[in-house]
């Protein structure tokens, strides 16, 4: 067994199954389209507009964060669904591996939103395309969107574990959208928010993009998002090892 | 009567079948947490831009946030049908479908109501913003005809979910859309002349203005405008809704498109 | 000897916990398997019988790792379900009946790809294997075509190659045959027996008596959670031995009718079987009496198509099987 190419292959069936989902296609790339459109109008109406570009990136950011968080609910619950989340959790590898390809093509479908909002930004909305650093926001944009995928794994445990995995998802859209600065900076925040936002890999990689938009380092910022989303890897993976055992106890892994 | 309990009791019945979101934790996390997390976004968000002022954004959300109950909702109380595989048995039903569907977006607007209320409650307080007495009849009243409208839009979404399978990904885009037109966030004046057209036929836009002007300390003749324009489209919704049922339900005996599999 | 065994159920039980209710809820808890003993050796095709809600998948789904036991212990090919999972995870197919458990918008070779590497299955052998078994179940040349187009025989074959993807030691097929059309049922029984007879250790549930007393070497009966008989197909039919069975044909028999029937002197037992507008009783009696004519008089003025006496089958095994637990279980 090569764990490399079984994630790779994971990942590559994942992201066919969900790109051929027109509520995930829905998710990640019309809903981002109708958030730039408001980023932008906002932004413009705003007497203090700070770079348009930070509200189309920053909108890409939402969605990316849109299609982790309620892809891989969604990902999760569809296949409790369908039957395939036993026959998943029943092959004999770590059930890490199992999960991982799941959020890792969520992130990946996430991708597509961050391409959309700044495409339909400059050639619609007029945003002028002026990076500090453009190189570094090739290079940053698939590294932010890979380390939230693998962040995902954390949340994805709960999802496995729970029947009711959307009642925790619903409501965690707008605030780690507000906490991470993808829009609003974190400075505008009450000050006990900056911990909070400071252990979500989603604020370094706001950061990082916006760092690649406006200039200034973006590296360090690129550097924690990975550092985070690497321990919430670790921490996800020894979850989900525990959530395969419980869920045999509590009898969650099908609908009946 | 036939009709009327037909209205309240299978309204009811249909919201506790059809709606999936009525699980505590599904109702407290979807319907009560996320809109005060989504009015605390906007309001931070127009204080950093400086558009608009808090009470504005504060009230106006609170009316969107019945966006959410209202428009998935209605649109559960139709297409559920299909997913469960229970159309076929009811549009076997002698009775007047109006009834029998009209009945179904009223659960969904108390729901909307409630959801806007408690918005209003959480966010006034956590945010510190006061509000005044003698606005609150007007805002009540903004609210709940905001969310009668917007539970029939809903309606009339449920209703494309006859016809067309992705009904889902139609309600999806309705509540993103709303966000962006209904004027709450964006004023309508910097909206382009399109998306500005879209924000006055569609739900909530009225019905946010009217509350915004109940806050600022209009009197309840000055909202007559605003909620009469917002009962109109309440109003059009139900008939559009039950209009397209009508349609869709002939259409689908001649092309067998209501077939449940 | 152990070592012979491929299953090993060792007093069994699966108690699930139940919540209703919104502010308050009421908790309980519901026996679905309250104690069950069997072996299945290695090689065997076991069948697993029961009525809906008896035990059968509580009980596969706890010897197969995706439920823990809330008593009892199980051991499959020598290993323990909840202590050695991975291993027995290894060791196992999966295979269960209906629309459900593949990847709707992927291919086939998708579906088997993907699961060809979570089993492990070495790279360079997954080609090969991944051909032979679409070969095999009749599946070639449609492979590229995504599974949500398939019909529920195509679906079904499908799962099946799934489950042997890393030639399991032992196959789980919980009702396999459910909503297969009479041909494709035909092949899969030739399937089955086809893996039996090449050492695959199978155990079956299905609710075909037919399919059942074809295939299975031997067969337990599940009802209410506990194991209510245990042999052979023959063996069980000794459950009915001594009996007779009357079958009428009839139109518009009432439960009173079926009251006054089971009341007869001499009958054991009368159920009645509806398909369409046409009623099939099934009266088992003493077989040293005759009932026929006293069965005739109650049923007067019933319309009545064919009646013959006949000797018990597996399937009227069976019904008296399951109608005696009950009976227990009401006492």
């Amino acid at each position: 067994m090569n764990p490399v190419r079984m994630l790779l292959l994971g990942t590559l069936l994942q992201v066919k199954q969900q790109s051929r989902s027109p509520l995930e296609i829905t998710i990640s790339l019309l809903v981002p389209l109708v958030q730039a459109t408001l980023a932008v109008y906002l932004f413009k109406a705003g007497t203090n507009p700070p770079a348009l570009l930070l509200a189309a990136v920053g909108a890409g950011m939402m969605g990316v964060w849109s299609s982790v968080l309620f892809g891989s609910g969604a990902a999760i619950q569809n296949q409790r669904f369908q039957g395939t989340l036993e026959i998943l959790m029943i092959t004999p590898m770590r059930p890490a591996f199992k999960i991982l390809p799941i959020t890792l093509a969520t992130g990946l479908v996430g991708l597509y939103s961050v391409v959309a909002t700044l495409l339909w930004g400059v050639l619609l909305l007029g945003v002028p395309p002026s990076f500090a650093a453009p190189l570094w926001f090739v290079v940053a944009a698939p590294v932010c969107v890979l380390a939230l995928g693998a962040f995902g794994l954390l949340l994805a445990s709960t999802f496995v574990l729970l029947r009711n995995a959307n009642a925790i998802v619903n409501p965690l859209g707008y605030p780690v959208w507000l906490l991470s600065g993808m829009l609003v900076p974190v400075t505008a925040l009450p000050g006990w928010t900056g911990p909070i936002a400071a252990v979500l890999p989603t604020t370094w990689g706001a950061r990082a993009l916006r760092a690649a938009v406006t200039g200034g380092p973006v590296w360090p910022a690129l550097a924690l998002c990975v550092g985070e989303a690497l321990i919430a890897l670790v921490l996800g993976a020894i979850a989900l090892h525990f959530v395969d055992r419980r869920a045999r106890v509590t009898a969650t892994l099908a609908l009946t | 009567m036939r009709t009327l309990r037909l209205l309240t009791v299978g309204g009811v019945i249909a919201y506790r079948a059809l709606f999936n979101w009525t699980t505590p934790a599904m109702f407290v996390g979807t319907l009560l947490v996320s809109p005060v997390f989504q009015l605390l976004f906007f309001v931070y968000l127009g204080r950093t831009l400086h558009v608009g002022d808090d009470l504005g954004y504060l009230v106006g959300n609170a009316v969107l946030s019945a966006a959410l109950a209202c428009v998935y909702g209605g649109t559960m109380a139709v297409a559920n049908e299909r997913r469960y595989g229970t159309l076929g048995p009811l549009l076997l039903s002698p009775l007047r479908r109006a009834a029998v569907f009209g009945g179904r977006a009223l659960p969904y607007a108390v729901n909307g109501v409630l959801i806007s209320a408690f918005t209003l409650t959480v966010g006034a307080l956590l945010l510190r913003i006061p509000i005044g007495v003698r606005s609150l009849p007007g805002l009540a009243l903004a609210i709940c005809v905001g969310a009668l409208s917007c539970s029939f839009f809903g309606l009339t979404l449920g209703s494309i979910g006859l016809r067309f399978r992705d009904v889902w990904l139609v309600s999806n885009v309705a509540d993103a859309v709303l966000l962006l037109v209904s004027g709450v966030n964006v004023a309508p004046a910097a909206l382009p002349p399109v998306l500005r057209a879209a924000g006055a036929l569609l739900p909530l836009r009225h019905a946010a203005t009217a509350a915004r002007e109940a806050a600022g300390g209009a009197p309840l003749a000055r909202l007559v405008p605003p909620l009469g324009a917002e009962l109109g489209l309440a109003a059009g919704y139900a008939l559009l809704a039950i209009g397209l049922l009508a349609l869709f339900e002939r259409g689908s005996r001649r092309h067998a498109t209501l077939d449940v599999l | 000897m152990a070592g012979e065994l491929a299953i090993e159920a060792v007093g069994l039980r699966r108690t699930y916990r139940t919540r209703t209710g919104w502010l308050r809820p009421r908790r309980g808890s519901v026996d679905a398997v309250r104690g069950v003993d069997f072996a299945v050796a290695r090689g065997e095709l076991f069948g697993l019988l029961g009525p809906n809600g008896a035990g059968k998948t509580t009980t596969i789904k706890m010897l197969n790792t995706l439920l823990t036991p809330t008593g009892g212990t199980a051991r499959v090919m020598g290993l323990d379900v909840v202590r050695d999972t991975r291993a027995v995870r290894r060791r196992i197919g999966y295979v269960f009946g209906g629309d459900r458990g593949l990847y709707e918008r992927l291919s086939a070779l998708d579906n088997l790809r993907y699961f060809a590497e979570l089993y492990g299955v070495p790279a360079r052998e997954q080609r090969a294997r991944i051909g032979a078994l679409l070969d095999a179940v009749d599946l070639t040349g449609r492979e590229h075509e995504r599974v949500e187009g398939y019909s529920r025989g195509m679906r079904q074959r499908l799962h099946i190659a799934r489950g042997l993807l890393h030639e399991p030691d032992v196959l789980f097929l919980d009702e396999p045959s459910i909503g297969v059309d009479p041909v494709a049922a035909r092949e899969l029984r030739a399937m089955i027996a086809e893996l039996s007879a090449s050492g695959t250790t199978v155990l079956l549930t299905t609710h075909y008596m037919a399919e059942a007393e074809e295939l299975c070497d031997r067969i337990a009966v599940i009802a209410a959670g506990r194991l209510a008989a245990l042999g052979t197909a023959d063996e069980l039919k000794h459950a009915a031995a001594g009996r007779r069975v009357l079958s009428v044909e009839a139109y518009g028999v009432t439960d009173a009718h079926l009251a006054h029937l089971d009341a007869l002197s001499g009958v054991r037992d009368a159920t009645v079987e509806v398909s369409g507008q046409q009623q099939t009783l099934r009266i088992q009696t003493d077989a040293h009496v005759d009932v026929q004519p006293a069965v005739l008089r109650e049923l007067a003025g019933v319309r009545l198509g064919r009646v013959e006496t006949r000797a018990p089958t597996l399937e009227d095994a069976y019904v008296a099987i399951v109608n005696s637990t009950r009976a227990e279980a009401a006492a």
